[in-house]
């Protein structure tokens, strides 16, 4: 497998603080990264970039081959909804949507609706009979997978999950872990940030932020 | 999707958009009720004028008006023409009257008798109130209206007879109504023209006559140019002041409808402006989530247009019923007629007020602004 993504020297600086600084590191087509560190040490921020909700102050984002820093707002845009599912901490669902319609908005911003994919992909996160539900209605776990349905619904090249289990209980944490082991299984890219080292431990490399710095880059054995 | 979305929206700031929903339709309703009367005004005031009375007056030369005592007075060829002109198709002529007024005596003191077409003094002169009984007919020799001041006088009422001379020549008239009009009617007697002419013994003689025309000054103008054409003998004047009065009411009242409209549609727009600012800012992870995901921001644009708009249409259409509504109650109860809702008011109501809502929602342009970086963070 090839390399989908490459940092290269990326430094982000919001007024006087150095999110990140000088962060270097590849990721493999299909590999499972999970993203450690201290708060405030820069996981949102990396995610935000490889995302394209940010742009990096210096240094080059290569996805796909492509650096992904000089794109217009349009460009990153499209970028987003092609390339790109995102898993947040706090679910981030449409508050009068639906569970499927949830889903179908991310396809509405790629392409084209498909309410029969939607509803697939709500039963491959175990919430076929949810999926006339508001988000309200909805579990916090069974919410989350919501969003892990509405970021795999357009087959992007990268998944990125920021702290995905931080807001969930243990069963729930268990069931959205299952869930990226089955992705990861199933050959996507994930990288995730996790202050669990139990969850950690699943992926296949280890990326360790302090104070905006890569302090560590653990390969392991598998 | 899109609908789904906008149905959705719809129902979550059900709140807010009500606030907005009802400025909308307040202004809507106000803004047509005033357009209503705005278009109806020109047709309706150049009717309502036209009972103001005659507008052009006939008269031999230098002669004052109909108040003058003795006047010079001219004969039935000239009255024919005058009368051909007027009913003319083009002339715009509602109605016409000759006059003859004759100075006469009735117990010791002198009266004037003023002789006309007493059928067609209501329509001339609408607003002569009668105690009594109008006169109906012209060809009616017995019946008179007495003004007030001169029945005072005489002691008389509805009917009562006396007797008038003139010249030697004596005539019974008997009561039929009491006249009062605030002006120099009340101290004449009206009787009907051939009265007054046999009394004078003038045969087929009158003093002035009377015509209105309606419709606006430079019609009146016209008119008053070709009658003077056919009658080069006589003096045909407008009474300006009329018409002119009319054009420049008609205007002010034009002028004033159409600022207190921009203002209701310029503090509509300022309702829906508050209520989009507070809408935009609770909308604000929304859109940010939305961005995240790949929404392009002319798409999300135009999902908050079209539900701005739609609130401008559907505010448009209930507030021009509504409008409808207010006209006629407005017409009834501030002008005293009826004022009918205009169907090009409607779409034109609807545009204004979807104008009108999408100006206000300029607010949600700050959306644009939006960072889903730092919404997503809970900023
Ligand atoms: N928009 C911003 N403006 C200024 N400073 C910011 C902004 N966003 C993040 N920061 C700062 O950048 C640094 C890194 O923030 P980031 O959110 O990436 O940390 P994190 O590792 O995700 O922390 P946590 O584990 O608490 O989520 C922090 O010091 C934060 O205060
Ligand atoms: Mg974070």
């Amino acid at each position: 497998m090839g390399v989908l993504v490459e940092l290269d020297r990326v430094s982000k600086q919001y007024g006087g603080v150095r999110a990140l600084d000088q962060v270097s590191f590849t990721v493999e087509a299909g590999e499972w990264i999970a993203i450690m560190g201290p708060s405030g040490s820069g996981k949102t921020t990396l995610i935000n970039i490889l995302g394209g909700l940010d742009s990096p102050s210096s240094g080059r984002v290569l996805v796909d081959g492509r650096d992904i820093g000089p794109l217009s707002e349009k460009d990153l845009t499209r970028y987003r909804a092609e390339k790109v599912g995102f898993v947040f901490q706090q679910f981030h669902l449409i508050p009068y949507l639906t569970a499927v319609e949830n889903v179908m908005l991310a396809q509405y911003f790629h392409s084209m609706t498909d309410e029969k994919e939607a509803r697939e992909s709500l039963a491959r996160v175990g919430l076929a009979d949810r999926a006339e539900h508001l988000p309200s209605q909805l579990s916090g776990g069974e919410q989350q997978r919501v969003t892990v349905a509405r970021a795999l619904i357009n087959h992007p090249a990268l998944i990125l999950a920021d702290e995905p289990t931080g807001n969930l209980d243990e069963a729930n944490e268990e069931l959205v872990v299952n869930l990226f082991r089955e992705l990861h299984g199933e050959g996507h890219t994930i990288l995730l940030v996790t202050h669990d080292s139990g969850i950690a431990r699943l992926a296949d490399r280890r990326i360790e932020l302090a104070h905006g710095r890569l302090s560590q880059v653990s390969v392991l054995s598998t | 999707m899109f609908w789904r979305v906008l149905r959705g929206s719809l129902r979550e700031s059900r709140g807010r958009l009500a606030v907005a929903l009802v400025a909308i339709i307040s202004g809507a309703a106000v803004s047509s009720a005033l357009l209503d009367l705005q278009f109806d005004a020109e047709r309706k005031f150049t009717r309502e004028f036209r009972t103001l009375g005659a507008n052009v007056v006939v008269s031999p030369p230098s002669t004052g008006s109909r108040t003058d005592e003795e006047s010079p007075v001219f004969g039935g060829e000239e009255l024919q023409k005058i009368i051909s002109v007027s009913n003319g198709g083009q002339s715009g002529v509602t109605t016409f009257a000759p006059f003859l007024f004759v100075v006469a005596h009735s117990a010791e003191s002198s009266v004037i008798l003023a002789g006309t077409w007493l059928d067609e003094a209501p329509r001339l002169a609408p607003w002569w109130k009668v105690q009594g009984q109008w006169v109906s007919n012209r060809a009616d020799r017995q019946h008179c209206l007495v003004g007030r001041q001169v029945a005072r006088q005489l002691k008389l009422s509805p009917g009562s007879s006396f007797e008038v001379t003139h010249a030697g020549r004596k005539i019974n008239l008997e009561v039929s109504g009491i006249l009062s009009t605030g002006g120099a009617e009340d101290n004449q007697v009206y009787v009907n023209l051939a009265v007054a002419q046999g009394i004078a013994g003038v045969g087929d003689g009158v003093g002035l006559v009377e015509i209105n025309v309606g419709g606006n000054a430079e019609r009146v103008q016209n008119f008053v140019t070709e009658l003077a054409a056919r009658v080069p003998e006589l003096e045909v004047r407008p009474l300006r002041q009329i018409a002119q009065a009319e054009g420049q009411l008609l205007s002010r009242l034009r002028m004033l409808l159409l600022v207190t409209v921009a203002l209701v549609l310029a503090l509509t727009g300022l309702c829906v402006l508050a209520t989009m600012a507070t809408l935009a800012m609770e909308r604000r992870s929304d859109i940010g989530l939305m961005k995240a995901l790949g929404g392009a921001m002319p798409r999300l644009v135009r999902m908050f247009l079209a539900e701005v708009g739609l609130l401008g249409a559907v505010g448009g259409a209930l507030g021009s019923l509504l409008g409808a509504v207010l006209a006629a109650w407005i017409g009834r109860r501030v002008f005293g007629t009826a004022i009918s809702a205009r169907l090009e008011v409607f779409p034109l109501t609807i545009a204004l007020m979807m104008a009108v809502a999408m100006a206000g929602a300029t607010p949600l342009r700050l959306l644009s602004r939006v960072r889903p970086a730092v919404v997503l963070r809970g900023g």
